[in-house]
């Protein structure tokens, strides 16, 4: 069976700073995977380098079975890969439908299919109403939404998503979660990164936790959830078990 | 990356480029249409304008000509070329590598591709077609020999635009970090602001020295210089060094070539595209070298290296907390307490460092001129006038250093920005926010008037009395210019964008009324003067010494403003108080 992704000694330095350290990942296709991690564990780099912002410094990986390492290769998979960037990679100065456009353009989609999906995205993302606006104008939330159509108007295999559910209010979501799960049930394959645990055991079926760059664990949800609950799972995997609550003595007396 | 995903991205450059002018009101978008139709119809003008120039006006012209032709031509799209860069990086957006690394793109072709759109510039679209049209023109007047102008002029334009390609990436790799991009900005706006001094130097002070006609004192020289210098004197002087200057600077081998090509010698052009061309591959090469290292983050990795190391815990925290908790004598602490973090914030503000150092370079240029100017010492008959005017001067001196405090003091709150809004949540009095904010920009305006002093000081050898009146008018002119730079910052805030002297957010409206309260500046200036005139007038009706009268009134004035600003400090606190939302309204950001 293909892999969505595999990785093999991933490795990212930053001078002295191992960020990512020698990752091994295996993410079935058609799977919801959720990438857990402290700040600063390594869980951006990472996605940063699957997804061809960063380069490793050591260590290969496949996306979609195919080796990264070759130019071409990689580059024909792009196009079979959406991606939401940590920062949303957006344009100020373009509006949603100018933005939609121009990514469906980069995908080398016929131009008819890039007008309909962006018709149908805006719709549903509700922000066909905001026509006007510049996405330097939109709030959080509506820029969210719109990195997420970017993400999924060429229809991907697999979709990458750095913190999706950041700063993002309930209905917003809402949306993103009902698409997400239409993505893996039509087979696509999610990759997410996420601190709010409810939501990652709510919607993913398999789950890795990464800490100060290395995977410290990997199992499907089910498996997570007969043993205990994924937070308990979480802090002993990131070696948080013994939470104590700090106590501030002006603030008792 | 095949020819629709090129398209793509040149049509992202000109639609952000395009959303980016006609942003906000159809006012704006009513203006960027008559700049595009005024932009294409200069763009024909310059292309018919060259090619009639070039073939009938320059016909004729002699080598010399042509070159100082091409110099203007050349230095002239240099400096627009920069104001455009400068604009560049403090407005637009840059097509930069996170936002489309994720997409089926190669590394190279996001390269090429920037570099191209990067040449979908105002200054390019004017120029390039008025250059062309030159050569073309060169070309028929003065035969088939002047088409190596062609090559010699494009490659010109490559060598530009791909050394600003890679200064504009090595810029942008520093500006990751937010903080550091606002220095940029400043930077790069201080270097723009001194190389538009640069012909004014060599004007005023270099090129004095040789196109100065004979002195004054000297009639009889000129008459008696031999035939052959009188002959030289008849042709224009060029200062020495001019034309070897040609053959090494690169933006003037144009120039260079052009001369050679209408001489008859056709390697200077040829050579000089061949060292553009090279120069211009050095650049993109070095870019493109850098695009490599940012992607695979070897520039962290530099950061990394020469980041300071950790102090010892609490060492650095003392110094901070010394300075944050420092008692003002003689000030209320309320006010004290807020006065320092304002200071402090403001002298790590990257558009106050370009504030001061353009207002520090200024007056030193003008004094490099004053000196270089001198032709001796004064006549006896300019003795008692140069006396008299000397507490004018120190008054002046004063004035010219508020004048670059008065975008400061003028809008108090435009740059706090979304930092306002903590002001509207503190308990203090708003008298004394106002009284803070004014204290904090006292180092600054009061520094600087002191700086000039000790200048005017030390040049003119002022007199004492001069030097006293002079600290007085500094004190009251900064409490008055204070009062009015209260009233002024509640009655019409603007925002000013980060890193730069820009008001963004600021209506036609207001815009006017920004205009029009700047006019209170000269105004407030003027009491300055009242003491030396009426000193000067006290002595020519041989009632006082015009010294002690000028600091005597001086001190008066003095006392008076200090009394004013103290009873309208509680006014305009409630007025501040009263108009706080209009400002948060004015001075933060809209979305979230």
């Amino acid at each position: 069976m293909t892999l969505a992704i595999e990785t093999n000694g991933l490795t990212r330095r930053f001078g002295n700073f191992c960020a990512v350290d020698g990752l091994d990942l295996r993410v079935e296709p058609g799977k919801f995977y959720g990438f857990l991690g402290p700040n600063g564990a390594g869980k951006s780099t990472t996605i940063k380098m699957l997804t061809g912002l960063l380069a490793p410094t050591s260590g290969t990986f496949r996306i979609l079975g195919e080796d990264m390492a070759n130019m071409h290769r990689a580059r024909e998979v792009k196009r079979r890969v959406g991606v939401v960037p940590e920062d949303l990679a957006l344009f100020d100065n373009l509006t949603a439908r100018e933005y939609l456009t121009f990514i469906g353009r980069m995908y080398l989609l016929p131009l008819p299919t890039v007008r309909e999906r962006c018709q149908e995205l805006l719709e549903m993302m509700n922000l066909e109403s905001e026509e006007r606006k510049l996405t330097v104008e939109f709030s959080h939330g509506m820029k969210k939404k719109l990195a997420l159509a970017a993400a999924l108007i060429p229809n991907p295999e697999l979709l990458f998503l750095d913190e999706p559910f950041e700063g993002v209010d309930a209905v917003a979501s809402r949306i993103l979660k009902d698409t997400l799960k239409r993505c893996v049930e039509r087979g696509a394959t999610v990759f997410l990164t996420s601190h709010v645990l409810e939501i990652v055991e709510k919607l993913c079926t398999d789950v890795g936790i990464i800490a100060k760059g290395k995977l410290v664990h990997q199992a499907p949800m089910d498996q997570i959830r007969r043993n205990g609950s994924l937070e308990d799972l979480f802090l002993k995997a990131v070696g948080s078990e013994r939470v104590e609550v700090q106590k501030l003595s002006w603030l008792e007396t | 990356m095949n020819w629709s995903q090129v398209r793509t991205v040149l049509w992202l450059r000109w639609r952000l480029t395009w959303n980016q002018f006609t942003r906000g009101s159809p006012l704006n978008a009513a203006i960027m249409v008559f700049v595009v139709a005024l932009g294409l119809g200069l763009v024909v003008a310059g292309g018919i304008g060259g090619l009639v120039g070039g073939g009938l006006g320059l016909a004729k012209a002699s080598p010399l000509v042509l070159l100082a032709v091409w110099d203007v031509i050349i230095v002239v799209f240099l400096f627009v070329w920069l104001i455009g860069l400068l604009t560049e990086l403090q407005r637009s957006e840059t097509i930069d590598l996170n936002r489309l690394l994720h997409l089926p793109v190669s590394l190279k072709h996001i390269f090429l591709v920037n570099y191209l759109a990067s040449h979908l510039s105002l200054s390019l679209a004017l120029f390039l077609p008025g250059i062309l049209g030159l050569c073309t023109g060169l070309m028929w007047s003065k035969g088939v020999v002047m088409a190596l102008l062609f090559p010699l002029a494009l490659s010109f334009v490559f060598m530009v635009t791909a050394l600003t390609y890679c200064l504009r990436g090595w810029l942008i790799s520093l500006m990751v970090n937010q903080r550091r991009r606002r220095a940029v900005i400043a930077g790069v706006t201080v270097v723009a602001v001194l190389l538009g001094q640069l012909p004014n130097l060599y004007f005023n002070v270099i090129g004095r020295r040789h196109f100065s006609p004979p002195r004054r004192n000297e009639p009889g020289r000129a008459a008696e210089a031999s035939p052959r210098q009188q002959n030289r004197a008849q042709k224009p002087a060029l200062p020495p060094g001019f034309l070897s200057a040609h053959k090494f600077i690169p933006p003037l081998w144009v120039g260079n070539g052009a001369m050679a090509l209408a001489e008859g010698n056709a390697w200077p052009a040829l050579g000089g595209s061949l060292g553009a061309f090279a120069i211009g591959a050095m650049g993109l090469i070095s870019a493109y070298r850098s695009t490599v290292r940012f992607y695979r983050g070897e520039q962290v990795r530099a950061a990394t290296k020469s980041a300071p190391k950790p102090r010892a815990p609490g060492a650095g925290k003392t110094a901070q907390r010394q300075f944050l908790e420092r008692k003002l004598p003689g000030i209320p602490e309320e006010a004290a307490v807020m006065a320092s973090p304002f200071f402090r914030s403001l002298t790590r503000a990257p558009e106050m460092k370009m504030m001061m150092a353009v207002n520090i370079i200024m007056p030193l240029l003008l004094g490099v001129m004053y000196f270089s100017r001198r032709l001796g010492p004064p006549g006896e008959a300019a003795k008692p006038f140069l006396e008299a005017a000397k507490p004018f001067v120190a008054a002046g001196a004063v004035a010219f250093a508020f004048m670059s405090t008065v975008q400061l003091l003028f809008n108090q709150f435009g740059f706090d920005r979304d930092g306002f809004r903590a002001l509207v949540l503190l308990p203090a009095q708003r008298r004394y926010v106002l009284l803070a904010k004014n204290l904090s920009l006292l180092p600054i305006g009061g520094g600087m008037g002191l700086l000039f002093l000790v200048l005017v000081t030390a040049v003119l050898r002022l007199p004492p009395w001069v030097v006293l009146a002079a600290i007085c008018q500094l004190a009251s002119g900064f409490l008055l210019l204070s009062m009015i730079g209260n009233f002024v910052s509640v009655t019409a805030p603007y925002r000013i964008a980060p890193g730069s002297l820009k008001p963004t957010k600021a209506p036609p409206k207001v815009m006017a009324l920004i205009f029009v309260t700047h006019l209170l500046f000269p105004v407030a200036m003027v009491p300055l003067f009242v003491p030396p005139a009426l000193g000067l007038l006290f002595e020519h009706l041989h009632w006082f010494s015009s010294g002690p009268v000028n600091f005597l009134l001086s001190l008066a004035w003095l006392a008076v403003v200090a009394v004013l600003y103290r009873a309208s400090l509680e006014c305009l606190g409630n007025f501040l108080q009263r108009r706080e939302m209009n400002i948060v309204q004015a001075v933060t950001q809209e979305v979230e």
